[in-house]
């Protein structure tokens, strides 16, 4: 194609230095957010002006800091869930069966120790650590089942992992509804309040699960950069065949990433339903909690896999859903601004894939000299 | 029980709609997990549309065009842009679930117009449906346009130097494919469930994506599967009718999604694969690079 | 579009431009055909050839002449920078494939151009005017019937292609070209995987063509037995350039290969006389399926000691690609043993087989043999990662393993801008010799070495052969799969002709005649003995 004196041409990329995929990443996140502007544009406000507001509450005001700060934790894991077997080149959607499963495992952990009633039979120092375990554990077999159909039969991880969303979205409402065993007697279909031993300790003013989130971030990266365990994954990741050939055993690697996976998920579970202040139970709407965890797919895909960048974008995110929900209120707008601004970030993100393959020259027009080939 | 029956034919129609249009679009070598993000939209779309103007027609109409539109942008992301076509699906998917709950959200509840008639009991889309399932059989393997879409599916390369534009059919299909998933979608929300709720099409497209790898790529397969799945879901919402007092309602909703998941090992193993696996479109999900 | 009615009618359907054709005339005239491909690479260099009515007229190259480039444009695949292509004194310019085809061209590539899971008919009628709506099978049928008749082909229309020979299917994509109305035809490297007997009957089919004052135009790399045999003009293409033109009469294969290599062409291997060791792999009784289900190893047992070459001869699709799998743990055994320097690893895992010193060099280098969106470095690790010496506690030695790659990248004498590139960067020859490189670098007591030359232009040949014969001086066992049989017999100590999952005879090299192997991997001994 040319325009005026010059000519445009796409190019196959041989190869994507790493500061030009940032920035692609980068664009596409700002061309998201040039999207979502739509919504404020169409409620007749500056969009510019609520993207200030937006930001100043999400990360400046002290109550829209912490909440920020939670949701961070939870899109942080909920990345981290997904990344791992996306390094294996395996998609995990079954993130919100994966956290159900943990936030009931935390539960019942309670539970057995007595907790329904708001009596710990046993001290906090004991129950707390094994919510945390029987979490991870939980999610981290409800994860393994997909691994395991993808390992030893090849069967469709997507669908798979979607499905068991679902079963375990029914598992939560037999558990805390219609006369479940964690039913709230006197609640609206919500599970029973965590006793106070129960609930997570705060290390300045923000839940213990933040430091998970800084210790898994430095294992992740060590794992993908540095170990053998993680070149594995990612040879996996590239070219099954290759890896298999090269003497990776595929089943291994399908079981594992999503045990990983899915017990990170379970901590995520545990972090919404049992660490964020305010809420210890899971709640009529836990629905929600889950669906947000799909934010885990787009900051995975942007950071193209990179734990550190995914943290940096889970933070960005978690600020911007939380500001989007102020926004909400403040405009009146429709319930969802958070789910919206995820679709046209995701949207704006694939369409933007095109440029990790493929690059734009632009060059003057001009009669080139033929150039032989050398030796 | 006869309402019992009708309601598990009304429900494997939108299945089976879904469905043929994924089973065209992978024939000719796309695959497009974001059935569920285009189900979602011709579903909200085609409410909002029927429930503002008290028109019907205009709902599905806005369904069905809406689908297209989605379709149409799988194809420019997966098939001009080169974008991976898991990426592009699952893209659809979230863009789709995403956008939807936030655009319905103030139009939540009953559709509020009178139900659309029937014939002979039964909503005259089951035998629109019965119709496309031997159309799309007779088209793809009867006519030299099937043959093209069958051979894109499976070597494209070699469809090129056949002379035959790959990029053009596999346009076409995925159009098609998008097109009957908005239809589908506007179809659940004007007809079989016309209550917005959040997220009320469960998994339907998810559901009809597994029923298209249960067909072998065969339309009467896939409709078979689809009354199959209509009934069982049918038996989620009522078990009360033939296992009284057996278990919670909440453990028998699990049963359709419990089922797809073993229908998908079933067709996985090796001893279905060793008989029926021939008939994978063999580039299914690769993109096609002109050299 | 009024349908052809008749039978003459569909084959004649671009015939306007093809009436009262004069044996001799000028049919295909391109001239002065340029292509030039991004980064200044200079394909074609301004080429020049015709091709008369009844005539013959090969191009002959080596792999990286342009011989592809130059067919794609003659077929439309590929848009020239400049040039012209005239046919029969029309100006053409193909924008597609689909013009070329309108304007009597045909094309037979060297890899198959079918699709396995359809029927021959569904093939040949792929793109054709007669598959227009409702297909009528049936006539279709007939028709394609009486044009195979016509030239001597046999063609079951209703038979799935991949039940086919490579053979039958080569006779299939020139049925299919001479249903489209095909007046001139392209074909690459013809004979490439046919048997020496299929090879003699294609020719003569061609032959038989000519004679309907049809253009053919064979491009051949290396079969210069074929070109003498069958071509009356010759096009010498070298670096995207016509170094010469010549009538075939009286030209001699050393002439034509010197004119090719632009040098003089010495095969002149080192092949020092080894004392055959210790044995390092028994098998017995291998016995496994191909990915459709199928036997495709059956009962196969031999012997290979250290310093020793194996040399696994046969044409494409014969149980050797099935054999190295099986060999490497790649693929599952039906049946059968196999000791490795004397220890049963028939149920060991690839993993332990690289441990115990087996080394592969898969003939799909881009799909199984290496990651292309890893870099150098990463790919050598894909046989250290587990190595104590680069794996400390867990946590791969980088460091170490780039500078291991650098000693490849200077061993093994490979064209890099460097060891942190993306391999995908690299050429054909050049990442095989990473490959191999990589592989060597372990000194395994035993190499399998599949396919190791097929692509590779003449240079890269040579040093990969060489490797190899430094691998046995080094005591190393190497199995050889080839389909090669000059390479086979120039290389193996021992030589093994497979054909349909069994080897036919185990044959010392000092005793091998190459029209012998040529009979055995085409199945000729075999069916004499069963008669």
């Amino acid at each position: 194609m040319t325009l005026g004196g010059y000519q445009i041409r796409l190019q196959r990329r041989t190869n994507l230095p790493g500061w030009k995929a940032a920035l692609i990443s980068v664009l596409a996140v700002l061309f998201g957010l040039g999207l979502f502007s739509i919504i404020f544009l169409q409620a007749g406000q500056d969009p510019l002006e609520i993207y200030k507001q937006i930001f100043s509450y999400a990360f400046f005001n002290p109550y829209g800091r912490g909440l920020t700060i939670n949701r961070f934790i939870f899109l942080a894991l909920a990345s981290f869930a997904f990344i791992i077997p996306m390094q294996a080149g395996l998609w995990n959607i079954g993130m919100p069966g994966q956290l159900y499963l943990g936030a009931l495992a935390a539960f019942g952990v309670v539970y057995l120790f007595g907790g329904k009633s708001g009596e710990l039979t046993a001290s906090g120092a004991v129950v707390i650590p094994l919510m945390i375990i029987a979490a991870m554990i939980a999610g981290g077999l409800y994860g393994a089942i997909a691994g395991f159909l993808k390992g030893k039969w090849n069967v469709n991880e997507i669908v798979v992992t979607m499905m068991l969303n679902f079963i375990a979205f029914y598992l939560v409402a037999f558990m805390i509804k219609d006369g479940g065993p964690f039913m709230n007697l006197g609640g609206r279909g919500e599970s029973f309040e965590l006793p106070e031993a129960a609930r997570a300790p705060m290390t300045g003013g923000y839940p213990i699960t933040l430091w998970f989130v800084f210790i898994l971030t430095a294992v992740l990266a060590a794992l993908f950069s540095r170990m053998g365990l993680g070149y594995q994954i990612r040879a996996f990741g590239k070219s099954p065949m290759a890896a298999r050939y090269a003497g990776v055993k595929p089943f291994f690697i399908a079981v594992l990433v999503f045990t990983l996976g899915g017990a990170i998920a379970g901590l995520a579970g545990y972090h919404y339903f049992g660490a964020v202040p305010g809420v210890f139970k899971i709640a009529r709407t836990y629905g929600y909690f889950g669906d947000l965890s799909f934010y885990g797919v787009i900051c995975g895909l942007i950071s193209l896999g990179n734990p550190i960048a995914s943290l940096v974008i889970a933070l960005l995110f978690g600020g911007l859903s939380i500001g989007g929900r102020y926004a909400q209120g403040k405009l009146h707008l429709p319930f969802g601004v958070d789910f919206a601004l995820m679709g046209m970030l995701m949207i704006s993100l694939v369409a933007f894939q095109f440029f990790y393959n493929y690059q734009i020259l632009i060059t003057k027009k001009e009669r080139r000299l033929d150039v032989a080939v050398s030796d | 029980m006869l309402l019992f029956l009708i309601r598990s034919l009304e429900a494997a129609m939108i299945f089976t709609f879904a469905g043929l249009g994924e089973l065209v679009d992978q024939r000719s070598g796309i695959l497009n997990v974001g059935l569920e993000g285009i189900m979602l939209f011709g579903a909200t779309l085609g409410f909002i549309a029927a429930k503002t103007t008290g028109n019907y027609l205009l709902g599905f109409l806005v369904g069905i065009g809406i689908g297209a539109l989605l379709g149409l942008l799988h194809g420019f992301f997966s098939i001009t842009l080169g974008v991976d076509q898991v990426v592009s699906g699952m893209g659809i998917w979230i863009f789709g679930f995403g956008m939807t709950t936030y655009i319905g959200n103030p139009h939540t509840g009953p559709l509020g117009l009178d139900k659309l008639a029937t014939w002979f009991g039964v909503s005259p889309f089951f035998y629109l449906a019965v119709i496309m399932v031997v159309l799309v059989w007779f088209v793809l393997n009867k006519t030299g346009f099937g043959l093209k879409i069958r051979s894109v599916g499976e070597r494209p390369s070699v469809a090129e130097v056949s002379g035959i534009s790959v990029t053009r059919i596999r346009y076409m299909s995925v159009i098609f494919g998008g097109l009957m998933s908005g239809f589908a979608g506007a179809v659940y929300a004007l007809y079989y469930n016309p209550v917005w709720n959040y997220n009320f099409l469960m998994g339907w497209g998810f559901i009809s994506l597994a029923l298209v790898f249960f067909s072998m790529w065969n339309p009467y397969i896939l409709f078979g599967g689809a009354v199959l799945f209509g009934l069982l879901w049918q038996l989620a919402l009522n078990p009360q009718m033939f296992f009284p007092g057996l278990a919670s309602r909440y453990i028998w909703r699990m049963a359709p999604f419990i089922m797809t998941i073993l229908v998908l090992v079933l067709i996985s193993s090796k001893w279905f694969r060793s008989r029926w696996g021939a008939t994978k479109p063999e580039s299914l999900g690769q993109p096609y690079h002109k050299e | 579009m009024a349908k052809p009615n008749t039978k003459e009618e569909s084959i004649e359907l671009h015939g306007d431009i093809w009436k009262h054709i004069q044996p001799g005339e000028v049919v295909l005239d391109a001239q002065g055909i340029t292509k030039r491909y991004p980064g200044g690479v200079l394909a074609n260099d301004h080429i020049d050839f015709k091709v008369k009515a009844g005539e013959i007229h090969a191009i002959l190259g080596e792999n990286g002449a342009g011989k592809t480039t130059l067919m794609s444009i003659l077929f439309g695949l590929l848009q020239p920078d400049e040039g012209q292509i005239y046919v029969r004194g029309l100006q053409v310019r193909f924008r597609s494939p689909e013009d070329a085809i309108k304007m009597g061209i045909g094309m037979v590539h060297q890899h198959r151009k079918l699709i396995p899971a359809h029927s021959v008919l569904e093939n040949i009628l792929l793109g054709h005017p007669r598959s227009k709506g409702v297909m009528n099978q049936k006539l279709a049928e007939e028709e394609i019937m009486a044009l195979a008749e016509r030239y001597g082909f046999e063609i079951d229309p209703r038979a799935k292609v991949w039940q086919l020979t490579e053979g039958e299917k080569q006779v299939v994509e020139i049925v299919k070209a001479l249903y489209r109305g095909a007046k001139i035809l392209i074909l690459d490297e013809p004979t490439s995987a046919l048997t020496p007997l299929e090879t003699d009957r294609l020719l003569e089919s061609i032959t038989n063509m000519t004679q309907d004052a049809l253009g053919v135009v064979p491009f051949i790399t290396h079969k210069l037995p074929v070109v003498l045999a069958i071509s009356d003009e010759v096009t010498i293409l070298r670096r995207g350039k016509v170094v010469d033109r010549l009538k075939t009469a009286g030209a001699t294969e050393q002439m034509l290969a010197q004119r090719m290599v632009g040098r003089p062409v010495i095969f002149d291997l080192q092949k020092e006389p080894m004392e055959p060791g210790e044995p390092v792999i028994q098998v017995e009784g291998l016995t496994a399926r191909n990915n459709k289900g199928v036997i495709a190893l059956d009962d196969v047992s031999f012997t290979v000691r250290e310093g020793e070459i194996l040399g696994i001869a046969g044409v494409a699709g014969n149980g050797q690609h099935e054999l190295a799998e099986v060999l490497f743990g790649l693929r599952e055994l039906e049946g059968g043993r196999i000791l490795f320097t004397g220890q049963d690893i028939t149920r060991a895992s690839v993993l332990d087989r690289w441990k115990l010193g087996m080394g592969y060099t898969p003939s799909e280098r881009t799909e199984v043999g290496s990651i292309p969106d890893f870099t150098l470095v990463e790919n050598v690790a894909m046989n250290y990662y587990f190595d104590n010496r680069y794996n400390h506690r867990g946590f791969l030695d980088y460091k170490g393993l780039r500078q291991l790659t650098e000693e490849i990248i200077e061993e093994f004498d490979v064209a890099t801008p460097g060891p942190d590139v993306r391999i995908r960067t690299l050429s054909g020859g050049n990442l095989q010799k990473i490959i191999l490189g990589r592989v060597l670098s372990r000194q395994p007591k035993l190499v399998i070495a599949n396919l190791p030359a097929q692509g590779l232009d003449v240079g890269a040949t040579e040093f990969v052969q060489r490797k190899l014969l430094e691998a046995r001086a080094q005591k190393a066992a190497v199995i050889l799969i080839s389909e090669d049989l000059d390479e086979i017999l120039s290389l193996s100590d021992w030589i093994a002709p497979m054909y349909e999952g069994k080897i036919v005879d185990m044959i010392p090299a000092a005793e091998a005649q190459k029209d012998d192997i040529g009979a055995m991997i085409a199945g000729i001994h075999q069916e004499e003995r069963s008669s």
